[in-house]
């Protein structure tokens, strides 16, 4: 099982932002999504669990077409798609406690008390024990993150979809994201997709890259292909050097 | 910048295209609450918090609205009637005026700026903070979240308000009659009766129920239409807040029109 993303074209008025993205990623792996700002990486992401709909092509996740889904059948496959925003996303007026249980309140169908420990147990994968009384705005960036996260693998989701998960952290904080990050393709054994600009991390946590550049994936391999390409608009984005983007076509 | 002959003619496209995918967004946007009406076990544990938030915390501006409406409107009518027509009529007025047309109208103008703009600016964050699709995400249908138990509450809150109003503005204009024009309460309670109908009070409920629906659905469909970050937010809550002022009146207009025949 895997997520196929099949030939996808998407316009926002006349910016076209995908023209012809194709990528595969595989059952098990974590697979970090580079390329610039508004390269319409989000976008990608959005797809996948259709809170964006394609003007082309297709999305396949565990072998069923997203865009087809009905409704019900959408939300079932959400239930195993947990995804991460990029400032959390959480609901401002619940306790984080609330926040994370909330997912599994509409999913799971689960007894409160079960649902008190699964928030419990999230949260201490996430190293946020005691926090779970705290409301959202009573927290730093990081933590905000880590309690997104938290809500994101409370109904225990196959794949899980990183929006930026370390932009705007310090450094220490960004190694307890990516730490997470690997933590949870170990030892919950979630597929995950990342969208990083951040290359010490998607170097760190990532089986495969791909980058994505004007509407289409510019490059995918494993990292150490990454390292040693050749590619002069791959190249000048891994090392930050425009000057490379003369040569390129 | 060069202007050319086609600038008006391009702004006129640019508008008539606007104005097309507004429609469509809003018609989406109906048939998309319509349909989450049926997801009962989303919308209703939010609906009494809903009714406590737009009906219960809207009393005290529409009471008070309603009382120096009430106050102005004894001390007009006296002004007018003086000599010519008996001061009883000041009743008659008050009574008449408040219940039909200004309970109604001043309430759903003045619940347009505070629960109109309330919901969209709320809304409208949910939107550019990614919360509507982090709901989404977790198996939410928004609009049954979100949008259902706003509507509902209007529908049911503001015919509550409304009543509360028209009685202050009814009372204000008793103890104005009595203090400050020297009437007795026989004279004005006489010409409150005078031309009372039961009918009236249903035509003031029917009036704010249209005019809750107005203002909690416009509130929704401006909130969750935002773009672009803390300034869309603001442009969705002051469109909020004239669209749903206008159609108030348009409102106010068709329902004299339709049901005062």
């Amino acid at each position: 099982m895997s997520i196929e993303l099949k030939d996808l074209h998407k316009a926002f008025g006349p910016k076209r932002v995908l023209e012809g993205f194709s990528l595969e990623i595989r059952e098990g792996e974590t697979l970090s999504l580079i390329g610039q700002s508004g390269a319409g990486k989000s976008v990608v992401l959005k797809h996948i669990v259709r809170l964006l709909e394609p003007d082309g092509g297709e999305v396949w996740v565990d072998g069923a077409n997203v865009g087809a889904l009905s409704r019900k059948d959408l939300y079932d496959l959400r239930r195993n798609v947990g995804y991460v925003f990029q400032f959390a996303a959480l609901f401002d007026s619940m306790t984080v406690e609330q926040n994370v249980g909330l997912g599994l309140r509409r999913l799971t169908g689960m007894a409160e008390a079960d649902i008190h420990d699964r928030v419990e147990e999230c949260l201490h994968l996430v190293d946020l024990d005691g926090y779970g009384e705290r409301l959202p705005s009573e927290l730093s960036g990081g933590q905000k993150k880590r309690a997104g996260l938290a809500r994101a693998i409370a109904t225990r989701p196959k794949y899980l979809l990183y929006d930026e998960p370390t932009t705007g952290l310090d450094p220490l904080t960004k190694a307890v994201i990516d730490e997470l990050i690997m933590r949870m393709a170990e030892e919950l054994g979630v597929t995950g997709v990342v969208i990083t600009h951040d290359m010490e991390s998607a170097y760190r946590i990532s089986d495969r890259i791909a980058m994505l550049h004007e509407g289409r994936v510019r490059f995918e391999g494993v990292p150490d292909d990454l390292r040693t390409t050749d590619d002069p608009v791959v190249k000048a984005f891994v090392e930050g050097r425009p000057e490379l983007l003369e040569n390129a076509s | 910048m060069r202007l050319s002959v086609l600038d008006p003619v391009q702004a006129v496209g640019r508008a008539a295209i606007s104005s097309v995918a507004a429609v469509g967004r809003a018609g989406y946007g109906v048939a998309a609450a319509l349909r989450a009406m049926r997801d009962g076990r989303t919308w209703a544990p939010h609906l009494v918090e809903q009714m406590a938030r737009i009906g219960v915390e809207s009393v005290p501006i529409g009471l008070f609205i309603a009382m120096f409406t009430g106050i102005v409107l004894a001390l007009q009518a006296s002004y007018t009637f003086t000599g010519a027509v008996p001061l009883y009529f000041v009743g008659t007025l008050v009574a008449k005026t408040m219940v039909l047309e200004l309970g109604p109208v001043l309430t759903g103008l003045s619940l347009s700026g505070r629960v109109g703009a309330n919901i969209a600016a709320e809304l409208g964050t949910m939107r550019v903070t990614e919360q509507v699709d982090a709901l989404e995400t977790l198996g939410y249908d928004p609009h049954a979240y979100l949008v259902v138990p706003r509507v509902l509450a209007g529908m049911l809150m503001f015919p509550v308000v409304v009543i509360l109003a028209d009685a202050m503005g009814i009372l204000a204009g008793w103890a104005t009659s009595l203090y400050l024009l020297s009437m007795s309460t026989p004279e004005f309670m006489k010409g409150a009766r005078l031309f009372f109908v039961p009918w009236d009070v249903e035509f003031s409920i029917i009036k704010a129920a249209s005019f809750g629906l107005t203002v909690t659905a416009v509130g929704c469909l401006f909130g969750f239409g935002t773009r672009g970050g803390a300034e869309g937010v603001g442009r969705s809550t002051t469109r909020a807040v004239v669209v749903s002022s206008m159609i108030i009146l348009v409102l106010d207009a068709f329902w004299a029109a339709t049901l005062l025949k």
